[in-house]
């Protein structure tokens, strides 16, 4: 895969996601009303392929006003790997060489990389993980499960004992999977399944689409690498 | 560092861990906020009934599941409504986190017929954690009251 379809991959993706996204603000106060119908119009012209690279600057300065107006982002985890996504692209597209353009994207790929590596090392170096009891945890009492009735997981311990063990698996063994391309393009169809259940046991949508936008990064990345 | 400056470089601070993240999700399960709120009739009346903002349904369908793929606003809001409620307990950015609260619980309350013998809100956030096999409650943040019809939720 070239550097110009990958980008253009992460940026059609990127832009169906922020705008999934802005469209769930339209519902919420003046300020965000306002912020997020600006970001639509920018993620339609990046969608549309408009006057490049300017739409993903302008992104990038309004991710800006949105961090001021939340204070930090709006939902953790995946507005940050949403701002990861569109300050390396708009990096790489405004890079002055190949080669820093291929560096900043490069660090997409690399990053999307360690989320999964990192993840699955601090749990695995923590026993409550090990033992399932952290999971127990987070049906038992965090705020993520969004039916009560997902709670009676906690009383299933042997199970989340083995889920747990299966996540942190699969997290740790991720990097491998770029030394093979067919292992990579399954390690992301088991990556899209975590995040989809993520997102319909936590209510997490916004990490499946904004994850799912990062993966034609890895796949370059892997293909220029290895 | 003058003021203009610290105003430029505020957003860049908080643009920082997102281009260089630490990945540590879940790395220890923190005690989970939850967010509470009682109509007062003034601001020293204590006879106010605590309810849970916004507590979760007893069961989510699996079609709901998928709707909420692409249509979440408002659970996405209430995770929001917690980050607010974590950085208010750990006094990140308490006065906007204050504010981003009394908002989105009044908000919610213009939807329900007002009651005028109680026109101050007032929330508190109760920390849930495990210790050993008994899960505990601990009120850590009850910020004063402010008058329902003051606070603006345009």
């Amino acid at each position: 895969m070239s550097l110009e379809l990958a980008r253009r991959l992460v940026e059609i993706l990127l832009a169906l996601a922020l705008i999934q996204q802005s469209v769930e603000h339209l519902r919420g106060f003046r300020d965000e009303r306002i912020l997020f119908s600006a970001r639509i119009v920018l993620a339609i012209l990046v969608l549309a392929g408009v006057a490049g690279p300017w739409p993903l600057v302008g992104l990038a300065g309004l991710s800006l006003l949105i961090l001021h107006r939340f204070q930090g982002p709006y939902n953790g985890g995946s507005d940050r790997m949403g701002l990861l996504i569109l300050w390396s692209l708009t990096l790489s597209s405004l890079a002055p060489t190949p080669m820093l353009a291929e560096l900043a994207f490069g660090y997409l790929g690399a990053q999307l990389t360690l989320s999964y590596f990192i993840s699955g090392w601090v749990k695995v170096v923590n026993p409550d993980w090990r033992s399932g009891r952290a999971l127990r945890d987070v049906f038992q009492f965090s705020a993520y499960p969004v039916a009560e009735s997902l709670r009676g997981f906690a009383h299933r311990p042997r199970l989340l004992r083995a889920m747990s063990w299966a996540v942190m698996g699969f997290e740790l063994v991720f990097p491998l999977t770029l030394l093979w391309p067919p292992a990579l393009a399954a390690g992301l169809v088991v990556a899209g399944t975590f995040h989809l259940a993520n997102a319909c046991l936590f209510g997490l949508n916004r990490f499946f689409w904004t994850w799912l936008s990062a993966y034609p990064a890895i796949l370059w990345l892997q293909g220029r690498v290895f | 560092m003058p003021t203009d400056l610290r105003a430029l470089v505020a957003p860049l601070k908080l643009l920082a861990p997102a281009l260089v993240p630490s990945w540590n999700f879940f790395d220890v399960i923190a005690p989970a906020p939850r967010v509470e709120y009682a109509l007062l009739a003034s601001p020293g009346d204590a006879s106010g009934t605590w309810r849970v903002f916004r507590p979760r349904p007893e069961r989510v369908s699996l079609a709901r599941m998928a709707r909420r793929l692409l249509w979440n606003p408002r659970w996405n809001q209430s995770l929001f409504v917690m980050s607010c409620a974590e950085r208010l307990a750990e006094d990140r950015t308490p006065e906007h986190s204050e504010a981003e609260l009394f908002k989105r619980i009044a908000a919610d309350l213009a939807a329900e017929p007002a009651d005028p013998a109680r026109p101050w809100l007032c929330f508190r956030l109760v920390f849930v954690h495990r210790e050993g096999e008994t899960l505990t409650e601990e009120v850590m943040v009850q910020p004063a009251p402010r008058r329902l019809a003051e606070i603006d939720i345009r």
